[in-house]
């Protein structure tokens, strides 16, 4: 070829852009995002403000709903009592002295260190639903099972403790009872055991006072009866209150410094940094990764019709209709056409005319050719393959006599 | 605005500090740091805007041939220029290398050739080039794409044309043979000159004899200046993959050897792909720009999934041949789609001219008829038969209407249509 014919572009110079024009262009790419972005900061910072912060956890301090206890925790508060609300028992361990009162609700999810760990704090202790730990904390009182007056109802003070005598009557679940001269039980059910009720305090130090059943502290029941008044004056005997609901996920249990440091106090204080570090470097990576040099080319390409398709589709449509018949006709015409034409026959050749032919060139009986060549249908997929490959010997036969 | 692996390198020096400095003040000191040593970087390179860029590529190239495309970048702004650049062309159009260092002083121009290897027939058009400079720190830069017109035309292979000279052999064969031993309706007359022993007697014009008082004898010659007109069928029987490559280009590199040939041989060639319109036409054309022309053409020419209309193709030659013409049908014979179109109307046309109808043959089938593995294959065999036989009887059925059928492989076809021509001219049935 000679020299080739080369076309030339006009200089080109920038894209036709200036910082002004690239500007109002990311402005507009970038302003409905932008805006979407503020809308849900704005939403969040809306969202984060006013409302002070309630959960669902049950007789927590923050929860109003019927099974909590924000109602109670408020009174409290604003009789100057401080409430102070935890989840585990190393804040606990931190808030709770002698001279608090540590209300336990429930005893669920306690271990028996977690109990120990709570009579060590040298704080009153006021157990609502709490048998199990009562048990273990003094031996003083029990909790009876479920089967003992289990039913809510109201119940009269029916002993000489002055934060009962002052509630008067209570509604109530469940029963203590009362193991040793040193504890005084209040509000017994109907037709309960000797010496149990609701209600059960065992003095000293540190005071230990038992509440059967959660009923007369959740928001539902507190306004019933004098259940108020007894929960009041039960937990508002010191300036300060901790209020302890037990946590499933409180690993900081009752083993203290002798089991040795914790995993997040084992990592060096410089591994957060490092993180961050990397993060920054991660950061930084993606940048660079991250713009293409140029966009990406696109092309259109031809349309793909892969040969044999429609072949195949067909042999798929006989197989799927059970067309054996059709199949080996298909193929008899084939090779008695081939042959035919070996042959030196016409292609209008007659059936018996061909049969002839072939059975000469082949030395086979002219009643197995016309058999084989005309013979009934196939009706089944090994009569099928039998029929080919019996017309490829016979092919193979005329090809080469 | 583009960050370099520097500026990567840069922000990882933060996890030394850190060690040195636990606090996590270090970290965002030196984050802030990386972003504005980064932003001022960015800011003092060169504008990638300011730099004129003139782009020379070739109109054309030869499919599989290799052709380059040159970039003249002129730094017209006044800060040096160092950066990478991508000129960027679509996949099929083979570009290599992707990106190129560049170092421009202010001023000057260096010029950036692209490699192209075309792997596929048509128009390729190059995309933007994109220019990304880098500061003086080397952290960050500027990026710009900017459209650079540029556009390559890729045309068909004719690799065919390495029958070509074997077939020219047999052309002249036929014109030395003329003057001795044929005369039939195969030769035309040429031309009287004086005896010379060893001429056939019967080539005596005895009446030119009478006239010169020497012994003349006639001359004979091929026939010349006929003509041959080529259908390409760009229908969607023609986009068919026919060994990894559609049936149209086996069909175009029967076209180009044949038109080839013709020109050669004297005869005017006219071309036509059509589907339901007309995609490409050359008509006209004197023999020495013809093959530029067709090859140009036909490079454009893609299958589209659509049914050819064939009246419409009968109407175009009507119209454009008023007198005996050899027309040469490039589709395939497809049974369904030969029945429904072409055979109604290819009567109008074998009642004027000769036409051929050349097809490429699907080994595929060929294959598939032959399997025997399991019931499975033995029913696609039973398909790929019944597909032979119909093939075979709307054959026939062309033949009967007086139409030369041709079937071959991609890799035969222009060839057999050569030499079909070749017989054709020889028979005199031009």
């Amino acid at each position: 070829m000679s020299t080739p014919v080369l076309t030339r572009s006009a200089p080109v110079v920038g894209d036709g852009t200036t910082a002004r024009t690239r500007a109002a262009g990311r402005w507009r790419r970038w302003r409905v995002l932008l805006a979407i972005v503020v809308g849900l900061v704005l939403v969040a910072l809306l969202a984060a403000l006013p409302e002070p912060r309630t959960s669902s956890v049950r007789l927590a301090p923050d929860n109003p709903a019927p099974d909590g206890a924000r109602a109670a925790a408020q009174i409290l508060g604003r009789q100057g009592v401080h409430v102070h609300y935890v989840r585990r028992i190393a804040d606990v361990r931190a808030a709770a002295h002698p001279g608090t009162t540590l209300l336990v609700a429930s005893d669920r999810l306690l271990d028996e260190d977690q109990v120990d760990a709570l009579a060590a704090t040298g704080a009153d202790l006021a157990l609502v639903d709490a048998g199990w730990a009562l048990e273990r904390l003094t031996d003083q009182l029990r909790a009876l099972g479920a089967s003992a007056s289990s039913d809510v109802e109201a119940r009269d003070a029916a002993c000489d403790d002055p934060d009962a005598r002052a509630a008067g009557t209570i509604t109530a679940a469940g029963a203590v009872e009362a193991l040793g001269p040193g504890a005084v039980v209040c509000f017994p059910g109907s037709g309960a055991v000797s010496r149990s009720g609701a209600y059960a305090v065992v003095a000293g130090s540190p005071r230990i006072a038992a509440l059967s059943d959660a009923a007369p502290l959740e928001n539902a029941g507190l306004a019933d009866e004098g259940n108020a008044a007894l929960v009041l004056r039960m937990l508002g005997r010191h300036r300060d209150l901790v209020w302890y609901v037990p946590s499933v996920d409180d690993t900081s249990g009752a083993s203290d410094a002798s089991t040795g440091p914790s995993l997040v106090d084992l990592v060096p204080r410089t591994v957060p940094l490092v993180g961050l570090a990397l993060l920054l470097v991660l950061a930084v990576a993606a940048l660079w990764r991250g713009r293409r040099l140029g966009r990406l080319v696109l092309e259109p390409l031809p349309v793909v019709v892969r040969s044999g398709e429609a072949t195949r589709g067909r042999g798929r449509l006989y197989r799927r209709a059970r067309a054996h018949g059709h199949a080996g006709a298909a193929l008899r015409a084939g090779t008695a056409t081939r042959c035919a034409a070996r042959l030196g026959l016409p292609r209008s050749a007659e059936p018996a005319a061909v049969v002839a032919a072939v059975a000469r060139a082949t030395g086979r009986e002219p009643g197995t050719v016309a058999h084989l060549l005309y013979g009934p249908p196939p009706t089944d997929d090994s009569a099928l393959t039998r029929l080919a490959r019996d017309l490829d010997d016979l092919e193979s036969e005329v090809q080469h006599p | 605005m583009a960050l370099t692996w520097r500026a990567v390198a840069l922000a990882a020096l933060a996890v030394p500090l850190v060690l040195l400095v636990p606090a996590t003040g270090t970290v965002l000191l030196w984050a802030l740091l990386v972003v504005l040593a980064c932003i001022l970087d960015a800011a003092l390179a060169a504008s990638p805007r300011r730099v004129a860029i003139e782009r020379a590529v070739p109109a054309s190239v030869r499919l599989t041939e290799r052709a380059t495309s040159t970039l003249t970048l002129t730094n017209v702004g006044r800060r040096h220029l160092r950066g990478l650049v991508r000129d960027a062309w679509p996949p099929s159009a083979g570009a290599g290398p992707s990106r190129q260092p560049v170092d421009l002083p202010p001023a000057e121009a260096r010029r950036l050739t692209t490699t192209l290897v075309p792997t596929r027939r048509g128009d390729r058009v190059a995309d933007r080039v994109t220019i990304r400079t880098v500061g003086p720190l080397r952290l960050a830069g500027r990026q710009a794409s900017i459209d650079v017109p540029g556009r390559l035309r890729v045309l068909p292979e004719f690799a065919s044309r390495r029958h070509l000279p074997s077939r020219l052999a047999r052309l002249r064969e036929l014109d030395g043979r003329a003057a001795v031993q044929v005369r039939g309706p195969g030769t035309e007359f040429d031309s009287l000159r004086e005896y010379v022993v060893g001429d056939d007697v019967r080539a005596i014009d005895w009446r030119a004899t009478a006239r010169r008082g020497d012994v003349v004898v006639r001359t004979w010659r091929p026939e010349r200046d006929r003509r041959v007109f080529v259908v390409v069928d760009a229908g969607r029987t023609s986009a068919v993959r026919v060994l990894d490559a559609p049936r149209l280009d086996a069909s175009i590199e029967a076209a180009l050897l044949l038109a080839a040939l013709a020109s050669r041989a004297g005869d005017r060639v006219e071309l036509l792909a059509y589907d339901r319109r007309v995609r490409a036409r050359v008509a006209g054309t004197g023999a020495p720009r013809l093959m530029s022309g067709l090859a140009d053409a036909l490079a454009t020419v893609d299958a589209e999934l659509v049914e050819t209309d064939w009246s419409g193709v009968v109407a175009q030659v009507q119209e454009r041949l008023s007198q005996r013409a050899l027309v040469v049908l490039l589709t395939a014979l497809d049974p369904a789609a030969v029945e429904q179109g072409l055979l109604g109307v290819v009567g109008q046309l074998t009642a004027r001219h000769q036409v051929v109808l050349a097809s490429v043959a699907d080994p595929e089938v060929a294959e598939l008829r032959a399997a025997r593995d399991d019931a499975a294959a033995v029913f696609d065999a039973a398909a790929a038969e019944r597909v032979g036989l119909e093939r075979q009887a709307v054959a026939t059925r062309l033949r009967q209407r007086g139409v030369e059928v041709l079937e071959a492989l991609p890799d035969e076809l222009a060839p057999r249509l050569a030499d079909t021509y070749l017989a054709l001219k020889a028979a005199g049935r031009l």
